[in-house]
């Protein structure tokens, strides 16, 4: 026990010698959560609309105007009067055009056909461009139907996309910190040569694993208050569910994020194949996670990676946890989920570990 | 032009690539298998999408707004006994959207002409709940227009939208041209970054700064054999796009080809400047994984348009050659720009490459001089 102890302070003092990475610890997730927070919208801004068609066309004049007015889109300066190579120059993002005749005189036809071109080389900002018109050609011509839809938003009514994003922002960090830590460290040592002197001490190899693992369970459990602190603060974004479920499937995280990084570690043989070890399971397991495209829609073989992902679990669990309240059913099955690829990780690192011993 | 003691360095460095094939193979097989992955992952149309369906009403004008709902394959419909139950799979996830019809709902229509229904609609995801909610004004029109069989009903006015350059708005063809330079700045910072911090953590850059070849000489030689990688992950990762995905290439090659190799050279030398700001491969791969993968993939454009960004954080992509290049790329991939239309992008990455390299330079030369 008290060699552990010893190794545990051993591991804490070579990890936070570098002030630099004490501020990569501590400073940067939040630095980094801020701004992804702030950045990041799915909601459009500054659609440089321009209108092809008579000044006199006091319909398609009205809708322009309202567009403006909406505050979405903004007046584009153009230099020629062809729509199409207005968008072709990147002069416009979408341009209206009035039928033959004019707007004015299709309306008394009963036929207003209003073209809008959308430059979709963004198809993100196409979608939402159109979406955003149609807004307010919509409220424009407010007709009574006789079925209404009664619509209710719930969890998040004002759809702020920083609720969205922030769960899964926060999970891919400290998921980020806890594997590039931990993918290093065994490595570091084979490679410094410390390894042999670890091997000949008269420590246990479990005792090395521990005190390989403890200290790095602990540097990423003391992120997640500071994290959801710039969360809450900055962003308010609420914490409905219970917070002792929040803390504890978090540890439980963060223990599979390490036990993963601590097997890398043991597989690698130099410091450069972690490297690429902690990249290859990072880069695959942020884009299959849920975190930005929904897992819904891609194909077969693909949800099955994004099902052995251990991020998908924990994004889940935090917007659950946050924006829902917390459904206990899911906490529980995606807790125990977490838990067992931890076991498994540390299971593989200890085998890997005595066999290199 | 190139002198020997730069082929000399850049040998050096082929030499150390070799040895560890488990680096080489990764660093030319992974663009290819991500980009795969990668193209097939993301797809931003959503369709199929879940909703609970709770008919209290039970009568032939409920069905038909039913019907309505699901045949238009937007919607995939899972029945349910009670609103309560549709709101416990909202609450699991489990669905996206409820539509609740109340018992009263035929009477209402027949007696008073009108009628009311409820639409939950989960706002987790902000964005899919936008298009759900875009989706429904739609079919609100649709539901009318069947329980009356009046076509005549139309909307006044008819908007027709048509996308330019992605007339379906697949997704792939947005996504591969972004994908390509997310892929080869990741890797090549990862693989830069190491360079001169392993050489210095080894101690044996004292021995190469010992040597008669200038620091200058140094760099150049360390870059050269990552820029030819590098190269070659792009040259796959564009046979890819056009055999397997089919994007279409409008623009011309030339241009194309220039800006990659403008591109490549500029996250070489922030992988270099990262290695030689840092010295411990650590610490320089976290800087790598922090200021090269998280911005590449969040703030350039990749994903969330830089133009949806507050002021600020507009102006601050601009220091992201990331930013650029996939802006050249789509514009070229797509829209077919001229040398002219991506001219100023390709002035900017000019620039950041240039103050780039005169950093890591002036570092590198401070730290040699006593």
């Amino acid at each position: 026990m008290r060699t552990l102890l010893g190794f545990i302070r051993k591991e804490f003092l070579q990890t936070l010698r570098d002030p630099r990475m004490r501020l990569l610890l501590f400073l940067a997730p939040c630095v980094q959560l801020s701004i992804f927070g702030l950045a990041l919208s799915t909601e459009a801004r500054n659609i440089r609309l321009s209108v092809v068609g008579s000044p006199s066309d006091s319909m398609l004049q009205t809708i322009y105007r309202e567009c403006l007015a909406s505050g979405w889109f903004i007046s584009a300066k153009v230099s020629t009067n062809d729509p199409f190579e207005q968008v072709q120059k990147d002069e416009a993002d979408a341009v209206m055009v009035a039928p033959p005749g004019g707007l004015d005189k299709a309306l008394g036809r009963n036929e207003g056909q209003l073209q809008l071109l959308v430059n979709a080389i963004n198809v993100t900002r196409g979608q939402s461009i159109e979406r955003y018109f149609m807004l307010v050609t919509q409220s424009q011509v407010s007709t009574h139907s006789p079925i209404s839809l009664d619509l209710r938003v719930l969890y998040n009514p004002a759809l702020r996309s920083e609720f969205f994003l922030i769960p899964g922002v926060m999970s891919m960090l400290v998921c980020l910190i806890t594997i590039l830590l931990t993918s290093m460290s065994i490595t570091k040592e084979k490679e410094v040569g410390t390894f042999e002197t670890l091997i000949s001490a008269p420590i246990l190899p479990e005792e090395v694993l521990l005190g390989k693992t403890i200290p790095y369970v602990l540097l990423g459990m003391s992120n997640i208050p500071l994290i959801m602190g710039v969360a809450i603060f900055i962003f308010d974004l609420p914490l409905r569910g219970s917070i002792a479920w929040f803390f504890i499937s978090s540890l439980v995280f963060v223990m599979c994020t390490v036990g993963i990084g601590t097997m890398i570690s043991t597989l690698a043989r130099n410091q450069q194949q972690a490297m690429m070890g902690g990249f290859i399971f990072l880069f695959p397991a942020m884009l299959l996670s849920g975190l930005v495209f929904p897992i819904e829609n891609m194909p077969w073989g693909l949800r099955v990676f994004s099902y052995l992902n251990p991020l998908t679990y924990f994004i889940e669990i935090l917007r659950n946890i946050t924006l829902k309240g917390g459904d206990m059913r899911l906490l529980l099955f995606d807790t125990l989920i977490l838990l067992a690829m931890a076991v498994i990780a540390i299971f593989i690192s200890w085998r890997r570990f005595k066999t290199t011993l | 032009m190139i002198d020997s003691s730069i082929l000399a360095i850049a040998k050096k460095e082929v030499y150390h690539i070799v040895r560890d094939p488990f680096t080489l193979a990764l660093a030319l097989g992974m663009p290819v298998v991500m980009v795969l992955f990668f193209g097939l992952a993301i797809e931003f149309n959503l369709d199929r999408i879940p909703i609970a369906i709770f008919d209290g009403n039970k009568s032939p004008d409920s069905r038909t707004l039913i019907r309505t709902f699901v045949s238009s394959d937007y919607f995939k419909p899972t029945y349910v006994l009670s609103p309560s139950q549709g709101v416990q799979m909202l609450d699991e996830g489990s669905v996206n959207a409820a539509l609740v019809i109340p018992p009263t709902y035929a009477r209402d229509l027949t007696f008073f002409g009108q009628s009311s229904v409820q639409v939950l609609v989960d706002g987790t995801d902000n964005s899919s709940a936008g298009s759900i909610l875009g989706y429904l004004s739609g079919l609100q029109l649709s539901a009318v227009q069947n329980q009356f069989e009046a076509h005549n009903l139309k909307h006044p006015i008819h908007v027709v939208t048509r996308f330019l350059y992605n007339p379906e708005l697949n997704s792939r063809w947005f996504v591969v041209p972004g994908l390509t330079a997310v892929v080869i700045a990741v890797l090549s910072i990862l693989l830069t970054s190491l360079t001169v911090a392993r050489e210095w953590e080894n101690g044996s850059m004292e021995l190469l700064l010992g040597t008669p070849i200038k620091p200058i000489e140094i760099i150049l030689g360390k870059l050269m054999p990552y820029w030819v990688m590098g190269l070659l992950a792009i040259v796959f990762v564009f046979m890819m796009s056009q055999v397997v995905f089919g994007v279409p290439f409008k623009g011309s090659f030339l241009i194309y080809l220039l800006s990659c190799l403008v591109f490549l050279l500029t996250y070489l030398a922030q992988g270099l400047l990262i290695s030689v700001l840092t010295r411990k491969q650590q610490l320089s791969m976290q800087f790598a994984m922090l200021t090269g993968l998280l911005p590449t993939l969040l703030l350039s454009g990749f994903i969330f348009p830089v133009e949806h960004m507050p002021d600020f954080f507009y102006y601050l992509t601009m220091v992201l050659p990331a930013r650029w290049f996939i802006l050249i790329s789509r514009r070229i991939f797509l829209q077919g720009a001229n040398f002219f239309d991506v001219l100023p992008s390709f002035l900017v990455m000019c620039l950041i490459l240039a103050v780039m390299i005169t950093l890591a330079t002036r570092k590198f030369k401070k730290d040699v001089e006593p």
